[in-house]
């Protein structure tokens, strides 16, 4: 007894402990930003030596990733909280200004102050100041290696030229061992440069999207070219493949933005940036967009904590601190006096990149633009894969582009709907409270009978009561209802509509016969392989113990870099699984990146190396309870191993697996994580989506709430049908003795 | 007989080689980015001890990173979440298991119903209940939504292995003078030990690796716990590759130190199925 006192003791001091550490500071300004190693460095530097001047002002900065920076501080400013600023692409200042969480600038900072920036770094919407950019950029150029590219080319017949020289089989297997040009050529906006170097651009005059166009469709050709008919760049590169043959020095060129060359230095290549080739056709140049970062402030910072965060951007915006954040990571200022300041006309990097600057395009800052990206995406990815052609993309992206556009703007009014649905859940609310009648009143005759087993349950109900109950109810609420980007603060009860909307989705039931096969091939394989390795290892042969620990460590590890790893084996060129087909197999190399069907197949593979351990663990567990007096009757009676797998192993391993594959089934149908991962978030042309991966796609990302919520409330329905018919086969909770 | 059971255990040597293989060569890669110079993810040599490897990497990650101070947050975190989870899962299982009475079949079911939500749709309402509880910046606040996700499975897989626990043990238990309490806990609570071992090893985990609800609730920098700490190495387009991957092999460790030490338990002979003759 007194060892579990121990026990109880040491429990208590843990959740006293974390109670205690479990405080923060109210009073202190919260910046979340996007800011790479580097400039977060310099950034926390900065902070340090302003906290130092103002004492009694504390700071701590938050770096997020952008696209969960974006959608956590919607999440947090809906509450009412987040940080007091936020840091990012200018881009996500469109939706912060229409859910109104984010301050009008011009009534914090006067108009001396406002004017000493570049034109470019004011962030206006609706003729109000809502951002103050620091950095001017996010611009792409042109990087090259100065010991394979002398002098880089200026047009694009030069780079033609100059790659083609450059693109060499060293070894003579018969594909490039070096290439001319590299670059993340799978996301569009690395293709924007090509667009209006052959005069095109995304939007019209009115910024509506005007993306079936003549221009669209020779750029579409020429990049096509570029890899098909000159091929001087790789067959498939996405963003860490065309870093890596850049750093290794096995490229020539690269065209990469602003945040990616102080890592060229470091990694030991001598570059040098160029401003991007002309297109001879046309005599244009090719621009790039110029995306500004900068600052902005939570809607709800108000009194003396404004005076504060003012104080605090007033010192990091200087032009001071400007400069010397350039010259250290060769980021581009906004305080205008910088533009004629010595130091960054002296330097290479810096002066080359103002040329750029001066030579691109803003980035609109418009909500649509995300739209537009979602659209481009798909088409673009299919004309590089072959299944579509330029002209076809060409009409599908205006096309998609008009209807994801439509769907962000969305706005539902039904106030009859809205009174009736509400009247039917509360009758079904009182017909569910009607049937259980029976159940609740003999709840409370027999609460003294059952009063142990109550007992025993009830801190496990009470906690899973708590947490779920609330978030539950306001997922259904939700899906009931018009919360979109026009009714971000004020949605109301719509009735139906998101649920018909969701079973009109054309790609629905695709999705979902997906689904299936993802949730079925994962599962079987999870249970299969984990079940013959426990009984393998259960065998209690010498050296078991060294393979069973070996072989949890898929379950062991962060998913993030091992679903990342397993990206970079399914490489076509690089990936050591191609090798392997060819080498050992001698069987041709597989798209596995490029290819609907391969894709889908790699995540799968991924997912199930990642989840068979688990099963494992859990059928060694249940192996435990099965005597081992049963096994030696039978083979007394010269039982072979399959009779036996079959009629002890098996029925008595069920009620522990039973659980445990029900939940497979759940966790894996919802899995959106190494979908997203492995995939790059449904690549190629959303074609490797699973339900829940397009939900988070098509309606979250275009902050379709009340769409997303009945979306989530139907992938419930369905597994709870699954789930209770499974349960009902299995007579899981029934008890067995 | 002897020669054949010599050749099957070959064969279950050569699977099970084979299959650690499988499992060991993508861990392998990740070894390699994190002793490979130059933050590359991706790399077109195959070699698993790449040029000029260099374990700075390690070294910044433990002298220059708040890297301990992550993993001791995590480790409290974890253990409360884990003792809770086998705490309440050992009991309410057993009711589950043992009892017949109201609300069983609603209860078992509802658990399950709880995972059926994609996670990203509960976040804010979440987010909304805790702010309103006061729970944020606090480890009160992810102790107990972690202990909330664990529980549903670690009940189900309680409840399932004290089902093949016989009735009898407790029954002659009783009739030897034991409370209904006393019955439980001196006699089917031990015997379920590799079930307990199963819930101990998914509620730690689920606290370990948990980063969605973590990234929301906690601001503080000082109260961050793993993942978000090496989440903090990420960034568009210019992670710290290396870091991630040393950090991501360090963070795994804890997780197979704690298998290795509860083994025991779920392979051992305390259990009812080593009633060996």
């Amino acid at each position: 007894m007194k060892k579990h006192l121990q026990v109880f003791l040491m429990f208590l001091m843990l959740v006293i402990l974390a109670g205690c550490s479990g405080r923060s500071d109210k009073d202190e300004i919260v910046i979340w930003h996007n800011m790479r190693p580097e400039e977060t460095k310099i950034l926390q530097e900065q902070i340090d030596e302003f906290t130092r001047k103002n004492p009694g002002i504390k700071v701590i900065q938050l770096f997020k990733e952008t696209e969960e920076m974006r959608s956590g501080y919607i999440v947090a400013a809906i509450g009412g909280q987040g940080p007091d600023l936020i840091y990012g692409p200018s881009d996500q200042i469109g939706p912060f200004v229409e859910m109104k969480i984010i301050k009008p600038l011009d009534e914090v900072f006067d108009t001396v102050f406002i004017n000493s920036f570049n034109q470019s770094a004011l962030i206006e919407v609706e003729g109000k100041l809502w951002q103050l950019a620091d950095k001017l950029g996010n611009h792409l150029m042109l990087v090259y290696n100065k010991k394979m590219v002398p002098v880089p080319p200026t047009n694009d017949k030069e780079l033609i030229e100059i790659g083609k020289k450059l693109t060499i089989d060293k070894n003579g297997d018969g594909r490039p061992d070096q290439y001319g040009l590299v670059w993340n050529y799978t996301e569009p906006y690395f293709f924007i440069p090509f667009l209006t170097g052959h005069g095109g651009w995304v939007l019209d005059s009115l910024n509506k999207p005007s993306l079936d166009t003549p221009e669209i469709v020779k750029a579409l050709k020429f990049m096509k070219a570029l890899r098909d008919e000159y091929k001087i760049i790789p067959n498939e590169a996405d963003y860490n493949v065309a870093d890596a043959l850049f750093k290794e020095g096995r490229a020539g060129m690269m065209i990469n933005g602003d945040w990616s060359w102080s890592g060229y230095g470091n990694a030991g290549i001598d570059y040098g940036i160029a401003v991007l080739p002309k297109i001879t056709s046309t005599g244009l140049y090719c621009k790039p967009m110029i995306a500004p970062k900068g600052f902005s402030i939570n809607q709800r910072v108000e009194g003396e904590r404004l005076e504060r965060v003012k104080a605090l951007l007033e010192f990091v915006l200087s032009p001071e601190k400007q400069i010397e954040t350039a010259l250290r990571v060769k980021t581009f200022p906004t305080r205008t006096e910088l533009y004629s300041d010595k130091r960054l006309l002296a330097d290479e990097v810096l002066n080359k990149s103002m040329q750029q600057i001066n030579n691109g395009i803003p980035l609109p800052i418009i909500t649509e633009m995300r739209a537009i990206w979602d659209a481009m995406r798909p088409p673009y990815q299919a004309v590089l894969g072959g299944s579509i052609t330029p002209n076809e993309a060409a009409k599908q992206m205006q096309k998609q582009s008009l209807i994801k556009i439509k769907e962000l703007r969305e706005s539902i009014e039904n106030p009859v709907w809205g009174l009736i649905v509400q009247i039917l859940l509360l009758v079904a609310a009182g017909v569910t409270l009607f049937m259980m009648r029976k159940s609740i009143t003999g709840f409370f005759r027999n609460l003294k009978k059952d009063s142990f087993a109550y007992l025993l349950s009830m801190p496990a109900v009470v906690i899973m009561v708590g947490v779920i109950f609330y978030p539950f109810v306001y997922n259904i609420v939700l899906s009931f209802s018009n919360m979109s980007l026009a009714h971000i603060h004020d949605w109301s009860i719509v009735g139906f509509i998101q649920y018909a909307k969701v079973f009109s989705e054309p790609q629905f039931y695709e999705i979902f016969l997906k689904t299936i096969i993802w949730t079925g091939a994962n599962l079987f394989f999870h249970v299969f392989l984990g079940v013959t390795l426990a009984l393998l290892l259960n065998k209690g042969l010498p050296g078991t113990p060294i393979f069973r620990t070996l072989l949890i460590l898929p379950w062991a590890m962060p998913q993030y870099i091992v679903a990342l790893t397993w990206r970079g084996m399914f490489n076509y060129e690089y990936g050591s699984i191609n090798l392997l087909l060819v080498k050992f197999l001698s069987m041709s190399p597989i798209e596995w990146l490029k290819s609907p069907a391969e894709a889908f197949m790699a995540v799968i593979i991924t997912n199930i190396w990642l989840g068979f351990p688990f099963m494992m663990i859990i059928a060694l567990g249940a192996l435990q309870s099965i005597p081992q007096e049963l096994y030696e009757a039978a083979d007394i009676d010269g039982a072979k191993w399959y009779h036996k797998l079959k009629s002890i192993t098996i029925p008595l391993i069920k009620p522990v697996m039973i659980p445990a594959i029900t939940l497979g089934v759940i966790w894996t149908f919802n899995n959106l994580n190494i979908v997203w991962l492995v995939s790059n978030a449904g690549e190629p042309s959303d074609k490797t989506h699973i339900l829940v991966s397009y939900v988070y796609k098509a309606a979250f990302n275009l902050y379709r709430y009340g769409y997303a919520a009945a979306f989530s409330v139907v992938l419930f329905l369905i597994l709870l049908a699954f789930g209770l018919t499974f349960l009902r086969k299995t007579k899981a909770t029934e008890s067995v003795y | 007989m002897d020669k054949k059971k010599l050749a099957t255990n070959i064969l279950t040597y050569i699977f099970l080689t084979v299959f650690t293989l499988i499992v060991l060569y993508p861990i392998m890669n990740v070894i390699t980015i994190s002793i490979r110079p130059g933050d590359k993810l991706m790399s077109t040599s195959l070699a698993i001890i790449p040029e000029n490897a260099t374990f700075r990497n390690y070294i910044e990650l433990f002298t220059n990173r708040p890297f301990l101070l992550w993993a001791w947050n995590s480790a409290i975190v974890s253990f409360v979440v884990t003792f809770t989870g086998v705490a309440l899962a050992s009991t309410a299982g057993y009711a589950l298991s043992r009892f017949r009475f109201i609300g069983k079949q609603t209860t078992m079911l509802g658990l399950l119903t709880t995972q059926m939500f994609p996670a990203t749709m509960l976040l804010l309402p979440m987010y909304i209940m805790l702010i309103k509880l006061e729970l944020l910046n606090s480890y009160l606040g992810i102790i107990i939504v972690y202990s909330a996700t664990a529980l549903p499975f670690c009940i189900w897989q309680m409840k399932g292995y004290y089902d093949t626990i016989p009735f009898s043990l407790e029954e002659s238990a009783r009739i030897d003078g034991c409370s209904r309490w006393q019955a439980f806990y001196k006699i089917i609570f031990p015997l379920a030990a590799p079930a307990l071992v199963i819930t101990a090893l998914f509620s730690f985990m689920t606290a370990w690796s948990e980063y969605i609800v973590a990234a929301q609730v906690l601001q503080d920098t000082k109260l961050f716990t793993l993942p978000l700490g090496l989440k903090s190495f990420e960034s568009n387009m210019s992670t710290e590759w290396g870091l991630y991957a040393a950090a991501s092999l360090v963070v795994s460790i804890p997780v197979v130190v704690l298998f290795v030490i509860l083994s025991k338990w779920l392979v051992s002979g305390l259990t009812l199925g080593s009633v060996k003759g």
